[in-house]
Formats: structure tokens, C-alpha cells, sequence
């Protein structure tokens, strides 16, 4: 999907009128950003809104995010025992510290 | 107040210009611009004047009127000077520009290069592949392919170069974006206070806004709550004209329910030109 993220009250203005007239290329609503469907039509819409605003808006294309090919196992079982921990206040370089859950410092240099 | 037309020279608080030709639209032009069609001697308008320079309005914002006129009986809010902070720290603020464009459309030019370039490759490799079986010369083949496989790998590291000035590009970009970010933010914040403000202000002359309803012709019901207005935008106009400040004259045209320039100059209390 193409997601459009506006920087100014102007192009924010636009982007919900853009979303009014166009319902069905758009996706998803999210404030001052949104998700267009990925098709000529999306793109037309998004490139419009930057026509008019320039660099107050951003275009990235999405892709769906699949954990089980994209995030080792590691990280995964991490994240599901971190949320089952017994005391909610224990951050996670402590709740990781001496177990096989990978280190935060270590997973922030990791590119997926 | 002096206002002449045609050589003739009106003067007093209460103008009557019905016998004119002169356009509503003119009067009203004429007291608020350098250059006016017609001249129209009277002090400066003020912002209260703006939203009742001409009666009945053609659009009327009332808590933006209520406002103004609040703020020219003195009244003020303790927002203003929030609003003041947000206002100047805006004007502080730098919005660098993003610029990624270029280096965008490189990595797409230097990627179809590349493509090109493979799929030449493969097709040489093929035709090589075809004249060995069959015996024939591939001297002249051979030195074609060598020449796409050298420009392949040059356009590859072409690509490779462009892909990390993108990701270089896109790290600047992602520091200006945070500035839009924050201006963002203040505009909003401004917005926000200016709200609260026009609020503020419409809130402290509430009483006097009704008051005025009732001595202002029309419908129109006003609770004790501020904002609570039941009424045609007509009647609110003229409570506020009759409410606000007023030093330049106000036009009167087509109201049906005011006859007169020296009426409407009463009920408004008001400098008035009447056109009709």
C-alpha cells in the first residue's frame, strides 16, 4: 500500500478532502496520514497531494509484515514471554539479562 | 463623517445616499481602501468593524465578530499569551527541505540501466551458447558480450552507489521531516489558542450580546450560557454592531427592517451610510 503522511495543516486539509472524494482508493485513515490502495489511482492521488504540497508530504510503499519469514524465532518468543512477565515494571534489558532472550542493544543493531 | 458623491458632500453620523447611484458595494470598499471609488471621510476601520461593514453580512462568523468587538471594549484572555509563545516560536522555526527527489529518480534510472544491461548479457550469452553448437565463428559474439558484461557491472555499481546516496538522502530527510513535525504541531497549538481566545473574548461581552438582541429588530434568543444562540445571522450582526465600538461607518443596504439611515444609526449606535 502507498502511506501519506502530511506535515502541514494545509496539505492535512487536503489529504482528508482527497479521502472524502476518493473513499475507495483509500484504505485506511490514520489522522494526518493515510493508506492508499497500490494502484495507478493511489499513486495518482498521493503524487497530487505532493504536487500540491511538496514536501509536506511523504510517500513510503508499504509491504505486509510477515514476522514468521521477516524476525528470527528469538525475537519472536521474546517479545510473547516479555508480555507474559509476572511484574509488569520490569523493563526488558532486565527481564532478558541472564536468559537466552536477545539483548536489546544487540537487536537494535540488527537490520531484518 | 463626510462622504462625497457627485460633488455633493454628505455629512453627520447617519448618511442617506438612496438618492445616489452609488453601489452598496462601492460605499463599502470606499471606507477601507487607499484608492475608494468614492471618498468617505470617517476614522480608520477597526477589526470589530470588518465583520459588520455591510448589514445584513453576506457570511458572519458570530464568535469571531463577538470577539473582535470584545477585544475592541479592551476585554482580553488569559490565553493570549500562549498564544503569543506559540505564535513567535513558529516564526522561530526553520523548515529545511526534504530533497530526496533526485537521488530517488537515480536509483530508479541506474536500476533500469541495469536490468537492460542483464537481460542483454543473458540474450549474448544465449546467442554464444548457440553458434558453439553449431560450429560457427564466435570471435565477434564473444567480444560483444565481453563489452555488456564490463557495462553491466559498472551500471551495477552505479545502482549500488545511488541506493546508499538514497539512504543517505533519506536520513537528512528524516531531521527535516521532524522539523515539519513540530511545525506542525505549533500550528495547531496556535490554532488551538486563537480558538481558545476568540472564546475568551466572545465569552466576556456575552451579556452585552444579549442585551443588545433586545434592542436590535429581529428574532433571536440568546441563553445565559455563551454560544447558545437561537437566531438568524442578521439579528446577531446587528447586536453586535449595535455592541461594538465603532468609529467608521457601517453600510446599510437592502434590510428591510431598518428604515432609514437616522434609524439605523440609533439602534446601532453606530456611524451609518444607507444605500437603500
Amino acid at each position: 500500500m502507498l502511506l501519506v503522511v502530511t506535515y502541514s495543516r494545509a496539505a492535512r486539509t487536503t489529504l482528508r478532502n482527497v479521502r472524502r472524494t476518493h473513499e475507495s482508493a483509500v484504505v485506511r485513515e490514520l489522522g494526518r496520514a493515510a493508506l492508499f490502495e497500490e494502484t495507478e489511482l493511489g499513486a495518482f492521488l498521493a503524487l497530487r497531494l505532493r504536487a500540491k504540497h511538496g514536501d509536506d508530504v511523504q510517500i513510503e510503499r508499504t509491504r505486509p509484515f510477515n514476522e514468521f519469514a521477516a524476525v528470527r524465532k528469538e525475537v519472536r518468543d521474546a517479545a510473547e514471554a516479555y508480555e507474559n512477565r509476572e511484574t509488569a515494571s520490569t523493563p526488558y534489558d532486565k527481564f532478558a539479562a541472564g536468559t537466552d532472550h536477545p539483548d536489546p542493544d544487540a537487536m537494535r543493531g540488527t537490520d531484518l | 463623517m463626510r462622504v462625497i458623491v457627485d460633488g455633493r458632500t454628505y455629512e453627520g453620523r447617519a448618511v442617506d445616499l438612496t438618492e445616489t447611484d452609488v453601489s452598496a458595494a462601492a460605499v463599502v470598499e470606499s471606507v477601507s481602501t487607499a484608492d475608494p471609488p468614492i471618498r468617505v471621510d470617517c476614522p480608520a476601520p477597526g477589526d470589530a468593524h470588518e465583520h459588520v461593514r455591510r448589514l445584513p453580512p453576506e457570511t458572519f462568523d458570530r464568535r469571531a465578530a463577538l470577539a473582535a468587538a470584545a477585544q475592541a471594549l479592551g476585554h482580553t484572555s488569559p490565553a493570549r499569551a500562549a498564544l503569543k509563545d506559540a505564535q513567535s516560536e513558529l516564526a522561530d522555526l526553520s523548515a529545511p527541505p526534504v530533497d530526496v527527489d533526485a537521488a530517488r529518480r537515480r536509483v530508479a534510472e541506474t536500476g533500469e540501466t541495469e536490468k537492460r544491461l542483464r537481460e542483454r548479457v543473458a540474450e549474448l550469452r544465449g546467442r554464444l551458447q548457440a553458434r558453439r553448437e553449431t560450429g560457427a565463428d564466435t570471435t565477434a559474439v564473444r567480444a560483444q558480450l565481453n563489452e555488456a558484461t564490463s557495462r553491466l557491472a559498472e551500471a551495477e555499481t552505479e545502482r549500488i552507489a545511488a541506493e546508499q546516496a538514497l539512504e543517505r538522502a533519506e536520513t537528512v530527510a528524516r531531521d527535516a521531516r521532524d522539523h515539519r513535525e513540530r511545525r506542525l504541531e505549533l500550528e495547531d497549538r496556535v490554532a488551538n489558542r486563537e480558538r481558545e481566545v476568540r472564546r475568551d473574548l466572545a465569552a466576556a461581552v456575552w451579556g452585552q450580546f444579549r442585551a443588545a438582541l433586545r434592542s436590535v429588530p429581529g428574532t433571536a434568543a440568546a441563553g445565559s450560557t455563551p454560544g447558545t444562540y437561537d437566531g438568524d445571522r442578521v439579528t446577531a450582526a446587528l447586536a453586535v454592531a449595535r455592541l461594538a465600538p465603532l468609529d467608521a461607518p457601517v453600510v446599510i443596504d437592502g434590510l428591510d427592517r431598518i428604515d432609514g439611515a437616522d434609524a439605523a444609526a440609533s439602534i446601532l449606535e453606530a456611524p451609518v451610510i444607507y444605500t437603500g
